[in-house]
């Protein structure tokens, strides 16, 4: 009897979808635009933040030297870094070069540095990070280690510019939620009302179906399976527009600022199976607030 | 089969049932009758269940429609057939998904559901329509069909708001066989009407109501 039920509500479900075609077919290109935007999103936030995370991990790190290091401590250090995964050396600053550089900085306030000619600031290797894909590089472990050199005076990474860039990256995560939070509400609040009309426009049904002795349920089921039905088809459509449009007109990779080259990925299936998902859930949601509605009234 | 006890029902300040008392018998054939806004209607629905009193009791069969779920109240439903006085038949749909739709309520297998939609549709004399719409219909036909869907469960009780109301005498006078032939199978019979033709000399029961309350019981 409950497989029996079960086919009579799709059954009822998809005639209903069918009858009203029009209110169904424009409420599903509207959620099938806000799931689009969703995944855009999605995409968009996901790719940047894999960007600004290699972007940040491209650090460089400034090793100082003490004061009259000489040729052999130059050597072995210039040796440990070689060593290290990932480091090229991108220069050595000498000490003369690091004033011009500092007077440079400076800019017109240069003049600033006048009489201080016999100040010696130190010379430094310069090291990038360009392949830090695996995270198996700890900038802190380095910098102890080569501080520990002999002819070493400091070690300094760029770990304000990670932090700074952390901080991008949260923001952009809250930005992302309070988008994708507003997005839901539209496409509950369409949902709702989608789903809404077609109560109306069937309540003379309704009434009939209760009085015969129809259980709530019975009434209730087929909308929901409108919905889900709604839902579904809504979520594929986005996803497969998604996939479209990303393989028609998507770069796959840039190269911006001489940043590192990044691929722009797509989507994972785990992704695009939540989009769906969730436009399923947004969909049955509004199909339960919007019956429940019209059975409490 | 049915008890009333001292029901009231308000609308507002306008009182449509003024302190009723009334028991039918199972198997009983009976008229309620009396002038418009006399509170007919208001009686009927409130047998049906879809108006609750504003005070007293009323039992069917032994259960108190004050104290039931609303999911015993559907079910109980599926045992009253009730034809109403604008059919309230769904024009979308044809005369056989029309009575069906009472069998499909239940849950009933499509096999069993078409046979007795085809017998009811057959004892109301509309064989050979089951594919018609109801506005291709005459008024008398289409409240052959609403009777047909209000038989086909082969309920306890049948409660028929002016079912004649709108039909000519001789349609009137088709319908009312239909009815006693229904009452003969031990259904209990409520049907509500002005027309006093309907009343005469029909050896059943009369409630005349005036106002909201009883005011003469008597054997037509």
């Amino acid at each position: 009897m409950i497989i029996r039920l079960w086919i009579y509500f799709f059954k009822s479900a998809i005639s209903n979808i069918l009858n009203n075609s029009l209110i169904h077919l424009i409420s599903m290109g509207t959620i099938t635009i806000s799931m689009l935007l969703f995944g855009a999103f999605m995409l968009l936030s996901m790719n940047l933040n894999n960007w600004i995370k290699q972007w940040g991990e491209s650090l460089s790190m400034s090793v100082y030297l003490k004061d009259g290091a000489d040729e052999k401590a130059k050597k072995e250090i210039e040796s440990a870094i070689k060593k290290i995964k990932g480091a090229e050396i991108k220069g050595f600053i000498t000490n003369e070069q690091a004033m011009i550089n500092l007077k440079e900085g400076l800019g017109e306030q240069a003049g600033l540095l006048e009489g201080l000619e016999d100040i010696a600031l130190p010379a430094s290797y310069e090291i990038i990070f360009k392949d830090r894909s695996d995270n198996s590089i700890d900038p802190k472990l380095i910098k102890n280690s080569l501080e520990k050199m002999k002819g070493v005076d400091e070690v300094q990474y760029s770990q304000q510019w990670i932090e700074r860039v952390e901080g991008v990256m949260d923001m952009s995560r809250v930005v992302g939620l309070a988008i994708g939070g507003l997005l839901c509400m539209a496409v509950l609040f369409i949902t709702v009302n989608t789903i809404k009309l077609t109560i109306y426009s069937r309540r003379d049904e309704i009434e009939i179906y209760k009085l015969m002795g129809a259980t709530d349920w019975f009434v209730k089921i087929p909308f929901l399976i409108e919905g889900a039905v709604q839902g579904l088809l809504s979520g594929v459509a986005a996803v497969l527009i998604l996939i479209l449009t990303y393989s028609v007109i998507s770069l796959k990779t840039i190269d911006l600022f001489g940043l590192p080259v990044i691929d722009i990925s797509f989507l994972s299936i785990q992704s695009c199976i939540l989009l769906i998902f969730l436009s399923l859930t947004l969909c049955v949601a509004g199909g339960f607030v919007s019956i429940g509605r019209f059975f409490r009234s | 089969m049915i008890q009333l006890f001292k029901i009231c029902k308000s609308y507002g300040t306008n009182k449509a049932l003024d302190d009723i008392n009334l028991r039918m018998r199972k198997g009983e054939f009976v008229f309620i009758t009396g002038p418009s806004g006399a509170g007919k209607t208001t009686i009927l629905r409130i047998i049906f269940g879809t108006t609750r009193p504003t005070s007293g009791q009323v039992l069917i069969d032994g259960i108190n429609l004050s104290r039931i779920s609303r999911l015993k109240l559907d079910l109980l439903r599926r045992k009253i057939g009730f034809v109403f006085q604008d059919f309230k038949l769904l024009n979308s749909k044809t005369i056989f998904q029309n009575v069906a739709l009472a069998l499909e309520v239940t849950g009933e297998r499509p096999a069993i559901t078409r046979k007795k939609t085809h017998q009811a549709i057959k004892a109301v004399g509309l064989s050979g329509k089951e594919q018609a719409f109801p506005l291709e219909l005459s008024g008398g036909e289409q409240q052959r069909v609403a009777i047909a869907r209000a038989i086909i469960n082969e309920p306890m009780l049948l409660i028929a708001d002016e079912p004649t109301g709108n039909l000519d005498p001789d349609i009137t006078k088709e319908i009312m066989v239909l009815f006693r032939s229904v009452n003969m199978r031990g259904t209990t019979m409520v049907i509500a009407t002005h027309n006093r033709e309907l009343l005469r000399d029909t050896g059943q029961r009369i409630i005349a109501l005036d106002k909201g309350r009883v005011i003469e019981e008597r054997t037509g």
